[in-house]
């Protein structure tokens, strides 16, 4: 009962605002040049679909967003689970760390930009950025959160350095890698895009940055939205995920 | 005891020791062109001539005031948001939507609207920074007050305690360490709209320099207003972890 009124409200608030979106500009309370319309988002939208270079464009930004977030992933997971593992490693490390992980990733654009030139190469090497720090910090953060008591019940029994590894690390430090995995994804995206809207040839992001400065508000639009959708998706997946595993490891 | 607590501070001051070592010995060896990473030695002197030429000290001075107001805005806004929807059910039905696809959203991907909007310069790095960090303070609020124990409602009320005292006697208190941490969270992500909107248009700034010296290709320069930019995050961040420390002693394990 109490989930169809949360929807119900959820709705009607989300019908209301695209209602005003809509009829604000027909009305001439607002200038349509400046916030565009939803109809006219949804026409730039099928517009933009049906001519050529829309894949090309979406092929770019997830070729970079796959490899750079891929490796993220690679490189991340064992080094978080190594951080976890040895103090010693991670004291040495965790104020470097820490120190990226407070510092907004994306500041890194220019002297990435300098370093890897303004094709591919340098928006997967933001989007690795963004996405291996808390990958790295959370897988960690898993291992040391496991019981030690566990570990000691799996020495008693006879495990040896790499059973307790398989069984007993990998396994209960995965809510923590999961949860990584999610924080990271949409600082991988944000890299990405905001990558590809500060200096690029092609892509998603670049799209947003030329129908921005030539004030085609409803092509910009779709452009942005889809993006947002994508990284919803993408985050609802990993969310997802994460809970059937929480389910499964009760 | 004082070893115990030592060691990791040690053993962390070492490991930005052996980093600058690295990195200046690599370049005075050669293994490394210096176009690319310069070295400690030249971003330690700039920092020092700029400085002094006051640059240093506009720059930031911008993007402080920047961050000021568009941190300032998103934390009373969104504090006043996460309340009224943690106290409201409908509020909450009704704002989760939009908080929702701002949480999750690159909202740096509608930079190019606000420069419509507002102009390009201060005005929309503040609509960026307020728009990053909002979502996070609202959010982290409204689950302080949605996860206030419901033990100590129940002992409040039986005590005789109205609606008012329990939202200023029990819920605000027990959602502060929570409202921290958003506050904590928001600041990662205020500062990263700072710097982003300085990046792609603005005439002064932190995130103009890096931007600036970049395109210049002086990588010294440019190595040296980011690691501004990094001083900046972490004492941010320990800051308002500190406070968080403080407001959360209070709560026993239960």
């Amino acid at each position: 009962m109490r989930l169809t009124y949360r929807t119900l409200i959820s709705t009607l608030a989300v019908a209301a605002f695209l209602a005003v979106w809509e009829l604000a500009p027909r009305i001439g309370a607002v200038d349509a040049t400046f916030t565009s319309r939803p109809s006219r988002v949804l026409a730039a939208g099928l517009d933009i679909v049906a001519t050529g270079g829309f894949l090309n464009d979406v092929s770019v930004s997830l070729a970079e967003f796959a490899i750079g977030f891929g490796l993220a992933i690679v490189i991340g997971v064992p080094l978080g689970l190594l951080l976890g593992r040895f103090p010693v490693l991670r004291h040495l490390l965790d104020p470097p760390i820490m120190a990226i992980y407070s510092t907004p990733h994306l500041a890194l654009l220019p002297i990435i930009v300098v370093w890897l030139g303004i094709g591919m190469q340098s928006k997967i090497a933001v989007a690795f950025v963004g996405g291996v720090i808390p990958i790295l910090v959370n897988a960690a953060a898993g291992v040391r959160g496991i019981e030690r008591s566990w570990i000691v019940a799996a020495r008693s029994f006879c495990a040896n350095r790499w059973d307790v590894f398989v069984k007993v690390i990998l396994p209960g430090s995965l809510p923590g890698v999961i949860l990584g995995v999610r924080l990271g994804l949409s600082r991988a995206v944000l890299g990405v895009v905001v990558g590809e809207m500060y200096q690029s040839q092609a892509g998603l992001g670049n799209k947003v940055m030329r129908y921005g400065s030539e004030f085609r508000t409803d092509y910009l639009l779709f452009y942005v939205l889809l993006i947002s959708l994508f990284s919803l998706a993408a985050t609802t997946a990993v969310r997802t995920l994460e809970e059937k595993l929480w389910a499964a490891g009760k | 005891m004082g070893s115990w607590k030592m060691k990791p501070v040690a053993l962390g001051l070492a490991s930005f020791l052996i980093i600058l070592l690295a990195w200046e010995s690599v370049v005075r060896l050669g293994w490394i062109n210096p176009f690319f990473i310069s070295q400690p030695s030249a971003v330690a002197a700039t920092l020092g001539r700029a400085a002094r030429s006051g640059e240093l000290g506009r720059n930031l001075a911008v993007s402080l005031r920047e961050f000021a107001v568009g941190y300032g805005l998103s934390v009373i806004l969104g504090i006043l948001a996460g309340a009224c929807a943690g106290r409201f059910r409908t509020v909450e039905y009704a704002l989760d939507p939009f908080l929702w696809f701002l949480y999750s959203a690159p909202l740096i991907a509608f930079y190019p609207v606000f420069v419509l909007w507002f102009g390009l310069g201060v005005p929309t790095v503040i609509a960026l920074a307020f728009l990053l960090s909002f979502p996070q303070i609202a959010a982290s609020t409204l689950n302080g007050f949605r996860n206030v124990s419901p033990g100590l409602i129940r002992a409040a009320r039986s005590f005789g305690a109205t609606e008012k005292d329990l939202l200023w006697k029990v819920a605000l208190p027990a959602s502060v360490p929570m409202v921290i941490a958003g506050l904590r969270l928001g600041i990662g992500r205020a500062l990263m709209g700072v710097v982003v909107g300085e990046l792609f248009g603005s005439t002064a700034g932190l995130g103009y320099s890096i931007s600036y010296y970049g395109g210049l290709l002086k990588t010294t320069d440019l190595i040296a207003s980011l690691i501004v930019i990094v001083t900046l995050g972490v004492l941010c961040t320990q800051g308002l972890s500190a406070l968080e420390a403080r407001f959360d002693s209070w709560r026993v394990e239960d």
